[in-house]
Order: C-alpha cells, then sequence, then structure tokens
C-alpha cells in the first residue's frame, strides 16, 4: 500500500515513457522544482525516450563523463544500440565490476536490458533478479517470459502487485503476463489497455496492445482497424508494421507492402529475423528431404 | 428533512395543501388567508375578510373552492379563481377551531368553542347537522376519507367518533324530496341522523387533534397531557392501543403520513416528531429554536407535509425520492424495493438483476443515495447515509446463481464513495479529508489528502475524482496526486458527464454550470425553479429537467423549454426523440419529446446548413420564434424561410441582402419607409435600378436626380428638369438644371423665379453676354458687381464617359439557404462494365452469353452431404500441458544476488503446438518446417516444395504477434492461438491458428470460377494451382470439413487438368487434330455446370471447324442437354442441323462411348480398363510411363509414390 505521500512530479513524464509516448515525454520533461535525485530520473527517461525514437547520437554527445552514473548507463545503452556492441558491453563488464556502480538500479536495469539483447539471460538476471524498483521487476517479468517461463513471471508480477498496484508499470506487466499465459486472461488484458488508452493518450503502443489482444482472440478485422490508426499515427512503427503483417495474413489479404515496409525500416525487427532465418531453414529441409 | 419551501408571517393555524396545484393555503393569527405556489416560491393571493384569527382553512379536492373558519365565528366559503367569499355560514356561536370539506358529498364539517361539531351543505348554504355532546370547546372535528364517520378531540379529554350514515341517506333523500323547508326543520331539532359511536377516553389533559388513518381503522390523538396516542377500533368499540411519549409540551396536531407508515406530530415544544406506526418508537425529532408549532397537513397526492408555527410555515418531505441509478451504455442499473434492477434502453426491458438487503430499511432517509454499476465486474456500489454516510459493495454472482440468494456485503463509512477505475473505487473520509482508494476486495490500497476541503466526491473519469466544497469544485488525480481543474461553482448536487467525458455538467440547487473536461468554464445556466436531473443526448445537447419543465442547453448557451411536466422526474438517457427517466416511484417511463427546435438550432449553431435546409424543407418548424431567434443569431436569410408577414420578410431581406425578396415586399407594403431602406440598400449594392425605381415609387425627386446625376444619366436628368417644371417646382427645376450644366436654363429659371441679380450674374460669368446685357439692362442700377482679383473657375458638371444600367453590384453573400435548396439528387453512377469472354470469343462462334451465364451463375459448390452427420464436431482434446517442473528452480535465495540461479529456458509455445501434432500446417506455423515437409511426404507424397515455400513463410510469419513491452527492450512475441473463447483456461496452450482456412480457399474457388467464366484460363489456373496446393496445410475442425477439402482436392484437379489442355491448345496453331482431341477431353472434364456449357460450345465449334461432324454433332446435343442458353441451344441446333449424319473428317482419338480419364501430362485419354497411374495427392491420372516424376497437375507430389493420404483435422487421427 503505498502512503499518501505528496504529489509525484514525474507521474506523467513515466507514464508517457511506459506507454510508449516519448516525444510527449521529451515534451513534457521541463518540470519545475525537482528534487536532484527526481532530475537524474528525469534526465535519464528524457534520454531514453530520445533512444526509443532512435537518436543514439543525440544521447552519446550530450552525456558526457560527468554525468551521474544513471545517465552514464543510458548512454552506454545508446552506445549498443547503435551498433558499437562490443565496446559497449567491455565497458558495462567493466563498471560492473566496481560494486558501487554495479548497485545502481538504474545501471542494472541497463546491464538487463544490455544482456537480453544479447539473449544472454543467466548474465542478465545477475544483475536484475534481486529487484529493488519497478522497473528491474518489470523487466525480470519480460526476461522471464522471452524464456517462455510464464511461472517465475507471474511469481515476479505478484511483488509488483504488491508494491504498487495501479501503476502503469505494474499494469503493462500484468498485460504482458496475461497475453503470454493465454485463455480467459486475453480479455482482462485487452481491458487494462483499454484503460490505458481512457486514461491517457493513445499510442501505437496501447493501440497495439488491443490489437494483439483481439488478434488472439480471433476478432482480427477489429485488430486490423486498431493497428491502422496506430499506424496513422506512427507509419514507421514496427511492432503495428509486424502486426498489420500478420493479421492481413489471417484476413488473407496481401501483407507484402507492410512486410517490406517493415525491411526498410527495421531490418532486425523480430519479424523479418525470423523470416529469414525460416527461409534458410526452408532451404535446409528441402536438401535434407531430396 | 428535507425543507422545500418556508414562509415568514404572523403565526399560523391553519393549512391546506391543493390536490393538483403546487399550491398551500395558509391562514394566520391576524386573519389574513395566504395563498402560496411553494414550487416557485411565490405569493399568489391574499384573502382578508376575517376578524381575528383564522384557526382553520381547507381546500375542495376538485372545485375551486375552499372553506376557512375563525375566531369571528364565521365559516367562509371562497372561491380562489374569481378571487372572492361566495358565502358566509353563519351558526356557530364561538371561535371556530376546524373546518374541512367531505370528499364526496357537498359537507363541510366544523369544530367550534362551543361545543358543538356542525355538518353544512355547501351547496345549500344550510346548517344540516349540529352534534352535540362534547363538555368543552371542540378543537378539531373531520371526516373519515372513505367511510361515512366524523371524529372529533374536545378539551372535555374525549375523542367522539361519531356515525354520520344516516345523515347521507336523508340527504340523497332530500335531493327528491320538493318539501325541503319542512324536512329542514326536523333535521335541525331532531339530532337522530348522528349518533355517537364511540367516545375514546385515556388522556388525561384536553386533546388538540385526533385524525383517522387513511385507510386502516385506526386514530391518532395528540393532547395537552404531551402524549399522542394511537386507537383502534372495530364495528362494536373501540380501544386504546398505545401512547407514544415524547413531546415535552401540549401537542397540537398528529396525522398519519399517507405513504409510509409512520406517524407525525407536533407540538408547542418546537418540534415535530416521527413515529414508526407499527413499532410505535420516535424515529427521529426536529426542533426550532423559538417557534411553537401549531398545525400539521400533508399532501393528499404527493409525498409532502407542511407544518405551521409561530413565525410562519415550512413545506418539506421527510425522505428523498430520487431513485438512485447508473447508467451503463445502454443498459440502466437502479434501485427499487430491495432489488438492484436493469433496464435496457433499446429494448425498454426490466429485469431484476438481485435482490440486496439492506439493513434498517425503515429508517427515514437511509435509502441508497447514489449507485454506481461496475459492468465488467459485475459489482455494485451503494451509497447512503446509514450511520452518518456508508457505502456498500455487492458483487453480484453470475447470472448462473439463483435470484433469492442473497449477496454478500461488503460495507465501510465514508461520506461518498465512487467508482473510478475498472476495479477501483474511492471513498471519502471527510473527518480527515482523506480520499482512500480501495478494491473490490474492500482493500484500501492508496490515500490522499485531498486538496480542498471536500465534502462529497464524484467521478471524474478514470482515476480522478471530483470534489465538491461548499463553493467549488475541483478535478483531483489520484495517481499523481495533483489537481488538474478548479471551477467555482454554487454548491454542486449533481454531477453529469457527456458520453465522451469531455464536457461536464454541475447541476446545483438552481444553476447548472457547463465546464470542460478540466473544469474549464464553458456557461453558466439560471434557473428560478429547482433544477432535477440532466442528460447528455449524443449531439452534445443538455436535456435536463427542473421541477415542472424539460428543457434543453446548447453548447453556446442557448436554452429552451422542450415540454412541462405534472411530476418530477429524474433523466436517466436521452436518445433521438426519446427521453427515457425514472419517476419517483422508480419506474422506468419513455417520454417522446420533440428534438426539432433544438436541434434546428444545434445544426445552426454547427453550421451545418445542410441540415438546417433539410429541417426547413420538412417544414417542422414554425412560427415568430423561429424568426426571431434567427434574426438574433445573424441567419437572417434562414429566417427569411420561416417568415410569412411582409414587414418582417422586407427587413429579414434587407438584412440578408436579398434585393429582389426585398422588392417583392416593398411592393406588397408600399409604404415610404420601406421604399426609402430599400433604396438605401439597393444603392449600397450598386443596384441603381432598384434604387431609381424605389426613388421614383417615394417620389423622391430630389435624390432621383441626384443618381441621375450621379449615374450619368442625362436624359433622365432632362426628363427630370421637364417633370419639375410642370410641377412647377423651381429649387427642383434649378438643381437639375445645376446638374447638366445647362447655364441658359439656370439663368432662365433664376429669372422666372425673380432673382434677377442671381440671374444676372450666372449669365454673366458663364459668358451668355446677351442674356447678361438683358438682364442687366431690367436691372438697371442695381447690376451686381462681380467679385473681382480672384481666380475663379466655373462649376460644370463633367460629361459622363457611360451610362449604362446598373454599377458593379457588391458581392452578395450567397445564402447557405439557396444552395441547400437547390440541391438536386444526382444521376446514378456508372457501372462498370465486366470484360467477359474475350478469349472463349477467339473461335469464331461467339459465346455471347459468357456474360449473362457469369451473372446468372451463382457459382456455388454443389452442397456436399458429409456421410458421418454423427460425428461429433471436433475440438482440440489436448490435455492440459504442465509446463516443466522446475526441479533445477532454486529456493529463494534472499538478497545475495551471486547465489542466484536463472531458471532454465521454458518450452516456447510452438514447440507444444509440434508435440503432438502430427498436421503439417502446424508444424509449418511452428516453424518445424522439416517435419513438416517429412509429414507432407509420407502423407501425399509430396516432393517439390518450392511452390510451397510461400505457403510456409506465411504460415510462420502468421502465427506470432509481437508486443513491444519495455522501452529498448527485446520485443516479445506471443505466439496466436485457435479457438479463444471467454471461459478458456490460463495457460492451456490452444493449436495455432493458422492464416490459412477452409472459407478463405471457397472464396479463392469463387474467384478461380468466375476467372473461368471471363475466359482468363491462366488467371484461374493460378488459383486453382494456389488452392491444391493450399489444402496440404490446411487445418479443420471436423470430419465433415475434411470431406469438403478432399472434394475441393477434387474439383481443383479436373478444373487444372481441363484448363492446362485448354492453355495448350491455345498454343498449338497448326494441329487441328490435336486442338480437337483436347476441346474434346476438356469437355470430359467433371466441371461445373456453367463452365460444362461453355466447354461444349468450344468443343463443338472446334470439332464443326475441323470437319467432324459426328462428334461436332455428339457435343451440340450434349450441350442441347445441359439446358443452354436461348444463343447456345439455337447455336446448337443449327450445328445438328449442318451435321446431320456426316461422317467424322478425320479420326480423332476420343471415343464418347467409352468412360476415360486424361492423362494429366501427356493428355492422352486413358479408358477403363487401360493401365494407369495416379498422384498420391491430387489423385491425377495419367499413363504409367510418368511415374517416379513430379505430378503435373499439382505440381508438388510424385506421381505413383506411397502415401498415407491426406491428413487435415485431429479428428482424423483420433
Amino acid at each position: 500500500m503505498a502512503s499518501s505521500a505528496g504529489p509525484d512530479h514525474l507521474f506523467n513524464l513515466r507514464n508517457s515513457f511506459y506507454l510508449g509516448a516519448y516525444q510527449d515525454a521529451i515534451n513534457k520533461s521541463d518540470i519545475p522544482n525537482l528534487s536532484p535525485d527526481d532530475a537524474v530520473e528525469r534526465d535519464s527517461l528524457v534520454y531514453r525516450s530520445y533512444i526509443a525514437l532512435g537518436s543514439y547520437q543525440l544521447v552519446i554527445s550530450e552525456i558526457d563523463s560527468s554525468a551521474p552514473t544513471a545517465l552514464q548507463a543510458v548512454k552506454l545503452l545508446a552506445l549498443y544500440l547503435a551498433g558499437d556492441k562490443e565496446s559497449a558491453i567491455a565497458s558495462l563488464q567493466e563498471w560492473l565490476n566496481d560494486a558501487a556502480i554495479g548497485n545502481n538500479p538504474a545501471f542494472r536495469l541497463i546491464a538487463g536490458i544490455i544482456f537480453m539483447h544479447e539473449q544472454n539471460y543467466n548474465e542478465a538476471f545477475k544483475h536484475t533478479n534481486s529487484g529493488g524498483t519497478l522497473e528491474l521487476h518489470a523487466l525480470n517479468v519480460q526476461i522471464y517470459l522471452k524464456m517462455h517461463r510464464s511461472d517465475y513471471a507471474e511469481k515476479q508480477l505478484k511483488i509488483m502487485l504488491q508494491i504498487d498496484e495501479d501503476h502503469t508499470l505494474t499494469q503493462l506487466a500484468n498485460a504482458w503476463v496475461n497475453l503470454a499465459v493465454g485463455g480467459s486472461k486475453i480479455q482482462e488484458t485487452y481491458l487494462i489497455f483499454q484503460d490505458f488508452s481512457e486514461k491517457n493518450q493513445v499510442t501505437p503502443l496501447v493501440l497495439n496492445g488491443k490489437a494483439v489482444c483481439c488478434m488472439h482472440m480471433g476478432r482480427f478485422d477489429e485488430a486490423e482497424t486498431l493497428l491502422l490508426e496506430a499506424l496513422n499515427r506512427d507509419s514507421k512503427d514496427a511492432e503495428s508494421l509486424a502486426n498489420i503483417v500478420v493479421c492481413s495474413l489471417h484476413l488473407g489479404k496481401p501483407a507484402a507492402r507492410y512486410l517490406s515496409q517493415l525491411k526498410l525500416s527495421h531490418p532486425d525487427h523480430m519479424l523479418v529475423q525470423r523470416a529469414s532465418s525460416a527461409e534458410v531453414i526452408f532451404e535446409r529441409a528441402v536438401q535434407a528431404i531430396a | 428533512m428535507l425543507t422545500k419551501f418556508e414562509t415568514k408571517s404572523n403565526r399560523v393555524r391553519g393549512l391546506s395543501f391543493h390536490s393538483k396545484r403546487p399550491w398551500i393555503l395558509a391562514s394566520l393569527h391576524s386573519g389574513v388567508i395566504q395563498l402560496w405556489d411553494y414550487r416557485m416560491g411565490t405569493l399568489l393571493d391574499r384573502f382578508e375578510e376575517h376578524d381575528g384569527p383564522v384557526r382553520s382553512v381547507h381546500f375542495h379536492n376538485s372545485q375551486p373552492l375552499f372553506v376557512s373558519g375563525g375566531d369571528d365565528s364565521k365559516i367562509k366559503v371562497w372561491n380562489y379563481k374569481t378571487d372572492r367569499c361566495l358565502f358566509t355560514l353563519l351558526g356557530h356561536l364561538d371561535y371556530i377551531r376546524t373546518v374541512e370539506f367531505h370528499n364526496e358529498c357537498p359537507w363541510i364539517v366544523t369544530a367550534s368553542d362551543d361545543r358543538t361539531i356542525r355538518i353544512w351543505n355547501w351547496l345549500s348554504r344550510t346548517c344540516i347537522s349540529v352534534l352535540t355532546g362534547h363538555g368543552h370547546y371542540v378543537m378539531c372535528a373531520s371526516f373519515h376519507p372513505k367511510e361515512y364517520l366524523v371524529v372529533s378531540a374536545s378539551l372535555d379529554q374525549t375523542i367522539r367518533v361519531w356515525d354520520i350514515g344516516a345523515l347521507r341517506k336523508k340527504t340523497v333523500a332530500l335531493a327528491d324530496d320538493t318539501s325541503r323547508l319542512n324536512r329542514m326543520n326536523t333535521y335541525l331539532l331532531g339530532e337522530v341522523d348522528v349518533i355517537v359511536k364511540y367516545v375514546l377516553e385515556g388522556h388525561d389533559r384536553g386533546v388538540n387533534w385526533a385524525s383517522f388513518h387513511p385507510k386502516l381503522p385506526l386514530i391518532v390523538s395528540g393532547a395537552d397531557d404531551r402524549q399522542v396516542k394511537l386507537w383502534r377500533m372495530n364495528d362494536t368499540e373501540a380501544w386504546e392501543m398505545d401512547t407514544l411519549r415524547g413531546h415535552t409540551s401540549n401537542v397540537s396536531c398528529v396525522i398519519f403520513h399517507t405513504r409510509q407508515g409512520i406517524i407525525v406530530s407536533n407540538s408547542e415544544d418546537r418540534s415535530i416528531c416521527i413515529w414508526d406506526a407499527t413499532k410505535r418508537t420516535a424515529l427521529q425529532t426536529f426542533r426550532r429554536e423559538h417557534d411553537r408549532f401549531w398545525i400539521l397537513a400533508a399532501h393528499p397526492e404527493m409525498n409532502l407535509l407542511a407544518a405551521g408555527h409561530d413565525s410562519g410555515m415550512i413545506v418539506f418531505k421527510l425522505e428523498r425520492e430520487r431513485p438512485a441509478f447508473s447508467v451503463s451504455e445502454d443498459t440502466l442499473y437502479y434501485f427499487r424495493d430491495q432489488f438492484l434492477r436493469s433496464y435496457e434502453f433499446s429494448s425498454q426491458k426490466e429485469k431484476q438483476v438481485c435482490i440486496i438487503r439492506r439493513p434498517g430499511s425503515i429508517f427515514l432517509n437511509q435509502g441508497p443515495r447514489t449507485l454506481s454499476f461496475i459492468p465488467t465486474e459485475n459489482a455494485v456500489l451503494i451509497c447512503s447515509d446509514v450511520d452518518g454516510g456508508s457505502y456498500e459493495l455487492y458483487i453480484v454472482p453470475n447470472y448462473g446463481a439463483r435470484k433469492d440468494d442473497v449477496i454478500k456485503v461488503k460495507k465501510g463509512s465514508g461520506g461518498s464513495a465512487v467508482v473510478v477505475a475498472r476495479n477501483r473505487f474511492a471513498v471519502l473520509d471527510r473527518s480527515s479529508n482523506q480520499v482512500l482508494v480501495k478494491n473490490l476486495k474492500n482493500e484500501t490500497v492508496k490515500k490522499s489528502f485531498l486538496p480542498i476541503v471536500t465534502d462529497a466526491i464524484y467521478y471524474a473519469g478514470t482515476g480522478n475524482i471530483l470534489c465538491r466544497a461548499g463553493d467549488r469544485v475541483v478535478i483531483f488525480d489520484l495517481q499523481q496526486r495533483i489537481t488538474l481543474g478548479e471551477l467555482q461553482t454554487p454548491s454542486v448536487k449533481y454531477v453529469v458527464w457527456s458520453g465522451d467525458m469531455e464536457t461536464v455538467a454541475l447541476l446545483s440547487k438552481h444553476t447548472i454550470v457547463i465546464a470542460g473536461k478540466k473544469l474549464v468554464h464553458l456557461c453558466t445556466l439560471h434557473e428560478t425553479i429547482r433544477v432535477k436531473s440532466g442528460a447528455w443526448d449524443e449531439n452534445g445537447v443538455f436535456i435536463y429537467t427542473t421541477l415542472n419543465h424539460i428543457k434543453y442547453y446548447l453548447p453556446n448557451g442557448d436554452s429552451g423549454i422542450i415540454r412541462t411536466l405534472d411530476v418530477p422526474i429524474y433523466l436517466t438517457k436521452v436518445s433521438g426523440n426519446n427521453i427515457y427517466c425514472l419517476d419517483r416511484d422508480g419506474k422506468n417511463k419513455v417520454i417522446p419529446i420533440d428534438s426539432t427546435e433544438y436541434m434546428f438550432k444545434l445544426a445552426l449553431l454547427r453550421k451545418r446548413y445542410d441540415h438546417v435546409m433539410s429541417m426547413i424543407k420538412s417544414s417542422k418548424l414554425r412560427g415568430q420564434a423561429v424568426v426571431a431567434y434567427l434574426q438574433q443569431k445573424g441567419f437572417a436569410e434562414v429566417a427569411l424561410h420561416f417568415a410569412k408577414d411582409q414587414k418582417t420578410r422586407f427587413y429579414l431581406a434587407l438584412k440578408s441582402g436579398n434585393i429582389q425578396v426585398a422588392v417583392a415586399s416593398a411592393k406588397e407594403i408600399d409604404e415610404k419607409d420601406c421604399w426609402y431602406r430599400l433604396g438605401i440598400e439597393a444603392l449600397r449594392q450598386g443596384n441603381t435600378s432598384i434604387v431609381e425605381y424605389a426613388y421614383q415609387r417615394t417620389k423622391n425627386f430630389e435624390r432621383l436626380s441626384f443618381l441621375y446625376l450621379v449615374a450619368g444619366n442625362i436624359e433622365k436628368l432632362c426628363k427630370m428638369l421637364r417633370t419639375a417644371e410642370i410641377k412647377n417646382d423651381v429649387m427642383g427645376q434649378f438643381h437639375n438644371a445645376l446638374y447638366l450644366g445647362d447655364i441658359q436654363e439656370c439663368a432662365k429659371i433664376l429669372e422666372n423665379a425673380g432673382h434677377l441679380p442671381l440671374a444676372y450674374i450666372t449669365a454673366s460669368i458663364h459668358g451668355l453676354t446677351e442674356i447678361a446685357d438683358r438682364l442687366a439692362a431690367e436691372l438697371g442700377d442695381n447690376v451686381p458687381s462681380l467679385p473681382e482679383g480672384k481666380g475663379c473657375s466655373l462649376l460644370m458638371p463633367p460629361r459622363p464617359l457611360v451610362c449604362s444600367g446598373d454599377w458593379p453590384m457588391l458581392r452578395v453573400m450567397r445564402g447557405v439557404s439557396e444552395g441547400g435548396l437547390d440541391y438536386g439528387g444526382r444521376t446514378g453512377h456508372e457501372e462498370e462494365e465486366e470484360a467477359t469472354g474475350a478469349d472463349w470469343g477467339d473461335d469464331g462462334l461467339e459465346l455471347v452469353d459468357a456474360e449473362g451465364a457469369m451473372q446468372n451463375g451463382v457459382l456455388e459448390v454443389e452442397d456436399a452431404e458429409a456421410d458421418e452427420e454423427n460425428d461429433v464436431e471436433g475440438g482440440w482434446d489436448l490435455e492440459d500441458l504442465e509446463l516443466p517442473p522446475d526441479i533445477d528452480a532454486p529456493k529463494a535465495t534472499g538478497n545475495a544476488a551471486t547465489l542466484f540461479v536463472a531458471p532454465t529456458p521454458g518450452m516456447p509455445v510452438s514447440r507444444i503446438w509440434i508435440q503432438k501434432s502430427s498436421l503439417a500446417g502446424e508444424h509449418a506455423a511452428a516453424g518445424n518446417f522439416d517435419t513438416a515437409m517429412r509429414l507432407l511426404n509420407r502423407q501425399l507424397g509430396i516432393r517439390n516444395f518450392a511452390p510451397l515455400k510461400p505457403l510456409f513463410m506465411d504460415l510462420h510469419m502468421g502465427s506470432h504477434t509481437y508486443l513491444n513491452a519495455f522501452a529498448s527492450a527485446p520485443v516479445i512475441s506471443i505466439a496466436v492461438e485457435k479457438g479463444w473463447s471467454e471461459s478458456a483456461s490460463a495457460n492451456v496452450r490452444g493449436p495455432p491458428a493458422l492464416v490459412y482456412i477452409l472459407s478463405q480457399l471457397d472464396e479463392k474457388l469463387k474467384i478461380a470460377y468466375r476467372a473461368t467464366t471471363e475466359g482468363k484460363f491462366s488467371e484461374a489456373l493460378r488459383v486453382f494451382l494456389n488452392i491444391l496446393h493450399t489444402i496440404p496445410l490446411i487445418v479443420v475442425g471436423s470430419r465433415r470439413e475434411v470431406d469438403e477439402v478432399k472434394e475441393l482436392i477434387e474439383i481443383a484437379k479436373e478444373y487444372v487438368v481441363g484448363l492446362k489442355m485448354e492453355v495448350k491448345r491455345k498454343e498449338i496453331k497448326d494441329n487441328s487434330l490435336w486442338q480437337q482431341e483436347l476441346a474434346a477431353y476438356f469437355a470430359n472434364c467433371k466441371l461445373h455446370r456453367i463452365h460444362m456449357k461453355l466447354v461444349l460450345a468450344s468443343a463443338m465449334t472446334t470439332c464443326f471447324k475441323g470437319g467432324n461432324y459426328s462428334t461436332a454433332a455428339y457435343f451440340a446435343r450434349m450441350l442441347v442437354e445441359s439446358s443452354p442458353s436461348e444463343a447456345q441451344a439455337k447455336k446448337a441446333r443449327q450445328v445438328l442441323q449442318a451435321c446431320g449424319d456426316r461422317k467424322d473428317a478425320s479420326q480423332l482419338n476420343y471415343d464418347s462411348r467409352n468412360p476415360f480419364v486424361v492423362c494429366g501430362a501427356t493428355f492422352v485419354p486413358l479408358y477403363q480398363g487401360q493401365k494407369d497411374i495416379s498422384c498420391p495427392y491430387c489423385r491425377a491420372r495419367f499413363v504409367p510411363a510418368i511415374e517416379g516424376q513430379i505430378c503435373a497437375v499439382c505440381e508438388i507430389a510424385v506421381v505413383g509414390a506411397d502415401a498415407s493420404g491426406l491428413l487435415c483435422s485431429p479428428t482424423q487421427t483420433r
């Protein structure tokens, strides 16, 4: 139970960030009277928003070596995502060896994200499993889902629910887990996303969430409408494109244009990767059977 | 106690409600009788004829009459319509204490200090009975509402019940009696008509009041011994039942409440007491500071009471009558008689959802005050005043539960409680000014201090609450704990949000404030009477009710009355022309309203002129009000459509610049002023001809001349000059001459007018020496001197360059109305023509019917009757797949991160899919292509997978959706499963939802058929092949569908073989024989009826051309038998005739009598008995030589390979 504390200045910023309204988060970041801790968190959220928008270089150049640890971590993430993987991991390891830094939750979070990208879940867990912040728990949930261990993910979720049941991240994590376990939970997930769209601004992320629920409930027509709306808001959103490819396939509609759009704008999206690996597998299988 | 109305006056001794109108009579100690409208709060009338205190008044229940009696011993009967006293009844010898009309008979009963009770006939204006027996002042006497009884109370400490049944009989008899006067005397003398039935003794002091229960045989009395006593009677006796003690001074009046089981008494101890009539306990006491209470009155029909005291009176009710309700989309949830009920607006069906037993429902004002329903959780939140404010939460079981189940309640105290999210509600804790957010288990999850001292909270969107203080409201975000908006308003009572949550109506007692989402003030509306309820309609119009009206309120602040109301209602929903509401009994009602007026205004406001026009055209609106409104809002040209009065039309036309209409109206009116105005407007627009016309009509010559001058119309000016001459208008003449520059004329005019010096000067300076000289001679010495030395110039009007018609006119805004009204229907769109038959027609003989065939032919797959009707439709019956047990899952590792061992990765859903499945499609979706291929190879002998590659890819791609979970972290992919239902349990994996489904193939089949009909053979071939390629990967649910799939293979195979031959035939141009054979073989394929005809015709034509008349005749006969179209039949008959008995010119490898199939690769007939070999998948037949090759028909399977057969449904493996 959260105590009745004062107003939460970063609430809107965080919400926008978690729900994928990155530009909005950046625009809203000018908040007066922040405590130093809040200011660091604010900066980190803003830089992470820039990363989410793909502006890696901006982040790399703006954060200098004197910045606090949390921001250094964000910079590492930017470096990593910008393509400089080896050196990013190397310096990450180096920093992690320093106990003082290695315990910084913001740093651990970034480490978790990077190792997750590396698909080195064990290494990721080394830094994230002890939790500490909702974000870390949420990341844990996600890693467990990646590992197809929804049972563990549910346990993490329970912890989050105890910390703050109404937090946006908790609700989001709840939605992820529900989608992964499926069944009747899907409808509940739809309601969670519905709540988001009522309470906050509608983002492609939320629309995608709803659309995914619809697809899992077999309502592909509705999903298509939602996804088109999402594409209306951001025509290059990777998940919207990926999901509309899937949706179009199920509706028996041509998906080729969306697919090539996705391939052009996000060549390393999971769907594209899966498709190209599938082609290899296909050829190999043809060889094997011949 | 809910005070509705209060007056300040002298002591009020008598009160009476009007039964229909919102009126109450109050008789004062000062001798005045007041008539009040308690709804509007106004004094309607005063009646001052009594001398001294008026102790009682009473309205007649149907006539416009009332009776009063006072200390002047007079009984006066008044007509309130004519506002005068009709007559006075004299007879009592002392103060009159009470007067009362009888419900049915024309009687008045009066009680007096002269110890008598008298009954009067107000028609005959006589006393018909004197009831004696009381030993002291009679304080009160009243009729029983149903029976012929009178109850009276006296200071002799008794209550008497009188039987007046005999009196009634007498009166009825009296009506027929002619010798009325004689009989009358006997009444006055003999008092046998009225007998005392019971004398009730028990009070220790004088009894001030006694009254009957409206239905039960009960009497209640109040006396100076400070007690209220309850009496019961039967046919033979009456006895004291109970005593209610509590008052501390004389009880002045006591009555039964007409609706509830309660007794209301008042007393000189300055209090009103409410008693439970059955339990006989005091429920509540209302006290005044200084005023002793003297009289009570109850409304005969409504739930209203009135009490008179030393300095005025109050009208009040004991309980709120507003039913608690909440609206959720199409359904209204409300509470009535211990039931939560639902009402569907669209179907108008009412239903009991569940019974809710609430504790202590008998107490006053403990009923539900507000109700919220959470549809997703089936939860009801009810707030009431129980224990000084509390809430109750009920979770309604699903519909399976029994209706009479009592639902467990979760309770808590709090000022008010509202639902704030799907599974959260907020409770106001007034003592600490905090709001507690709770979940549906009634556990507090969050607390927040409120920014203002709040006395109530309301819903304000998900996660927000609207807090009300006395003078303002704020919207508070519970999650961020910040104030989103603030607004100063009078104390808000109800909050109504619009459907899109963008606007809110804040209803106070006498004001409505409309505000935006963040409480941005939009407009305020003041009402003189109480605002009761409101609802938003779909178009953003706010409909609300006051005590006696339904009104609307437009977004721009305009409001108006829709209709009047007899009784207050509570709006629940507005939809089109219907208003849904609850009445005070908690019953649903639908009230049709005429929304035209406000919809019209709204359309104007929104500038939806097309709507405006259509409404005008349907002319549902009439009247001056609309015209005035339109004019006021600047829609003169629209108003023009409504105005009938010419004058109005004229002004509107001027305002909108519509000269034509204005001229027409001006002609009708023909007033100077109108023409004048018309002239001004026409001039403004530059329409000189109208200006001219207007001036002519008003004979305004001066202006007219000037107009001609300005317009350069010399000719007309000359005419004006002559007119002026005729009229002998010297000034006009001179003006015109001046305008014309005709100096001679000027001089002449001046001369004629006797202004010789002026004429002289005019002439001389203009160099008209002749005239000047002549004038000089006439003037003699008085020749004026001309100014010298100054450089002068002559004033001459310029010559006009052009003179033609109107000037360039001002552009008058083309009215919305013109465009709107001229709007006509548009011509129908062109239909696209279908290109058909192009290819079929190649052969010279035209297949004219191709298009027709296509249109007629509803291409349907022949209804396939499945054999296994009884076979249960298969579903997936996978056992629950347990996730791998977490053997190696470590125990809780505490804080030590180093000890943490990550669990082993679980099994992806796609792997679960393939574990149990032997369906190729599912394996492909899971990405296990090699097993999928192996399955296909084993089942169908497929070896050539190249054509299947895109299908495999699509299946795989469509099997997962993607979710961007955490910013910058990798996306999560989620497997899409088939057959989802609400009741599906979590963690149980269904089979994958494949992107290829049977219905899609049906669609494709139709497309292929159409392509065939249209003669697009290669297109058709492609689609059929696609069908053949998709089928191996399809998964269906039931056996019947499996059969459908198998049939589909057969159809596709036949068409593919046929179409391949047709394509081949087109390729070979030189070999006529082979062409004929191929055409003949095509006719041998099993095709759809429509195609069969086309193919037969084609074969017939080809053979006929090739000279093989016998075969051609055979096809012609076949064609005739297949019910062809007119043209086809004609052609076939012609062919038949032409062929006659002629023999084939050349030998075809075609024997129509011997059944055969065509080899799919070499296209040679395989007659029955001949050796052949078939494709394991599509079952196409081949000559044995083909064995081991890839099937030429389906292009994927190996001819002659071993195969177990098509497996496309899990039901097949069971």
